[in-house]
């Protein structure tokens, strides 16, 4: 059954970066997401130290004096016109998670796969909304995560 | 003046605890340390070794955004050495114009081994390479440094 993109988006639950968390056991860096909606329940996705990394940068408008990975894509755009409209946490499979990046170009618009990281630190640098799926919502990491996470975070002061 | 440079492989600085990609061009008489993170080393790895990794790595999400509004990529200038921190363009084409863009010789080595495009270095970027330093790597390179690059 084809949904229409108005439906498609109701379904849909806005999400915002809320801070970038270091692992430092596991040299990983998990991305601390809060609903828009102002809904208390975290999001969180385990990415590499230098995706997480590219994300911090956005979060903290850092300015690098070279453009990192994620400025040379939005500088494309910004060369070619085309506009990133907003990414969405697609599906998830045991621990990977899947988004899908809306891109649009004069009236053509194009999705593209991509690794959560990739799409929410392009996101950031286009003021882009991010999404996640109902479906993906429901299925994320358990909750009892946040405590776990508290802990980590009280760690490192 | 520019010359066409290949990737010939990665090597390990234990000192910098960086990564060096080395460019050499066609007849093997110039070559081109750059300096790089672990990160884009491993990008630069993964294209050199024709891996295709289960999910897109940020190069091939880069590539795919390109491809999606079939903007080409046409070559690659490595341009400037200014303090250690290289410089390069991409040329692309999109809707039938040509475009340059500013960029980070590992991104945009990278894209260009995942597009098949050339890479060139310009005359003076080779020049500034400092010999003496040039030597003392080229002594201490074995062929086992080249090609696989170990986690």
């Amino acid at each position: 059954m084809e949904m229409s993109e108005s439906q498609e988006k109701e379904s849909l639950i806005q999400l915002t970066v809320d801070r970038v968390v270091e692992d430092s056991n596991t040299d990983t860096r998990i991305i601390v997401l809060t609903r828009s909606d102002g809904a208390a329940e975290h999001f969180m996705v385990w990415v590499g130290a230098s995706e997480g990394e590219a994300i911090k940068r956005a979060v903290d408008a850092a300015i690098t004096p070279r453009p990192m990975s994620h400025d040379l894509v939005k500088s494309f755009g910004e060369h070619f016109g085309i506009k990133t409209e907003r990414v969405v946490l697609t599906d998830v499979k045991g621990s990977t998670y899947y988004a899908t990046v809306f891109l649009e170009n004069k009236g053509v618009g194009r999705t593209i796969d991509a690794r959560p990281s990739d799409a929410i630190a392009l996101a950031l640098r286009c003021q882009a909304p991010i999404y996640v799926t109902q479906d993906v919502w429901r299925r994320r990491s358990g909750q009892n995560l946040d405590a776990w996470l508290s802990k980590l975070e009280t760690k490192e002061v | 003046m520019i010359t066409q440079m290949q990737v010939k492989g990665l090597m390990f600085d234990p000192y910098n605890n960086a990564y060096i990609v080395i460019l050499r061009d066609d007849e093997q008489s110039e070559m081109l340390p750059i300096w790089v993170g672990k990160s884009e080393a491993s990008s630069i790895s993964l294209a050199l070794e024709n891996v295709a990794p289960p999910r897109p790595m940020t190069h091939d999400f880069m590539k795919s955004y390109l491809d999606a509004f079939d903007a080409k990529v046409i070559s690659v200038v490595i341009t400037d050495l200014n303090e250690n921190t290289y410089y390069s363009k991409i040329h692309l084409t999109y809707a039938d114009s040509e475009y340059t863009v500013d960029s980070r010789p590992s991104d945009a080595i990278a894209l260009a081994l995942r597009s098949h495009a050339p890479i060139f270095a310009s005359e003076s970027v080779i020049r500034k390479q400092t010999s003496e330093e040039l030597d003392q790597w080229l002594e201490n390179l074995k062929p086992e440094d080249f090609g696989k690059l170990d986690s």
